[in-house]
């Protein structure tokens, strides 16, 4: 039973992690831009997936927004709808404050059906339309074709790097335990055991009514001194 | 806002300068550790204490030590490369 719950609140705990990385990390798709536009947007209860207020030029407040959109196609013919905002200086940390730039960069890339543009746009988040969320446009390059790779290797810098320090952390805990904590619980311990030769002898002094009121008697006497 | 990096300094700031006193205060201890080891081991001639301390008085003006600083150069240069590929690239 406890081990079940041990595991599912360890697998709870992955999951979560996996998703905030999944959903902070920054992800390319290839698409062609079909439109750009600005759209006035109601923020209420999914305010958390949106820029923080105040981030850009200040008129971001949490309950309408003036955010600029990108409409993009897939190579499939599926669409996705980008928000471009700016992300201000905390978090996420991509401290882009270039939204405005972006969108012309996007509007100057967009092309039609018969002559695609294929781009790739660097993005970040989720688009689930039952909340009203929008992955956020970071940058927008031109590529040759709709088949072209792309090693993320943002992604690989930055997943290392949290490694190494979940890796390092752990190192530092297990010298602390070592050299800090352990030799104070076994100083703590010694004390313990010093208590328990001085109880001991006291159970064996403690024969007869007198004889046991000593022994009591002397439990309340000094320790002796190491 | 403006003030948005000057709130993001402040905050690294504090950030950084409490993972160099962890990263410090450990690397001294993997230091010490070391220094005892070698001791134990025997073939040093001397005090233990004073092999030690002297061990450890090399360790602060080294190298290893001045590296430490990796921890706050690299967050800021990686804020700062950041800011340039997002913004201006």
């Amino acid at each position: 039973m406890w081990t079940k719950i041990k595991w599912g609140i360890r697998i709870l705990l992955l999951l979560m992690v996996a998703g905030f990385l999944h959903y902070t990390l920054p992800q390319h798709d290839i698409v062609r831009i079909s439109n750009t536009y600005n759209k006035l947007t109601p923020i209420g209860g999914n305010w958390m997936f949106y820029g923080i207020e105040d981030t850009g030029t200040g008129a971001e407040t949490s309950v309408n927004r003036d955010i600029r959109y990108i409409d993009g196609v897939f190579p499939n013919g599926k669409v996705i709808v980008y928000r471009n905002e700016d992300t201000g200086w905390v978090w996420p940390p991509y401290f882009k404050y270039d939204s405005a730039t972006l969108q012309g960069e996007a509007t100057n890339l967009k092309s039609d059906k018969a002559n695609p543009q294929w781009v790739s746009i660097t993005h970040y988040g989720w688009r689930l339309p039952i909340i009203s969320i929008f992955p956020n446009a970071v940058n927008i390059t031109p590529v040759d074709g709709p088949d072209v790779t792309i090693i993320p290797w943002v992604n690989i810098i930055i997943l290392t790097t949290l490694a190494f320090l979940l890796f390092m952390l752990r190192r530092m805990w297990l010298q602390f335990r070592e050299r800090t904590i352990d030799p104070a619980l076994e100083d703590v311990g010694d004390a313990w055991d010093a208590v328990d030769a001085r109880a001991d002898d006291a159970r064996r002094s403690a024969s007869g009514l007198f004889g046991r009121i000593g022994a009591w008697l002397g439990t309340w006497r000094s320790k002796p001194r190491r | 806002m403006i003030f948005g990096w000057i709130r993001l300094a402040i905050m690294g700031a504090v950030v950084l300068a409490i993972v160099y006193m962890l990263v410090s205060v450990y690397s001294r201890s993997i230091r010490r550790e070391k220094l005892e080891k070698h001791f134990d081991a025997g073939g040093v001639e001397g005090d233990r204490d004073a092999y030690i301390e002297n061990g450890m008085k090399v360790y602060q003006h080294g190298l290893r030590r001045r590296l430490i600083w990796l921890v706050v150069v690299l967050p800021i240069a990686a804020v700062i490369a950041t800011v340039y590929f997002v913004n201006w690239n």
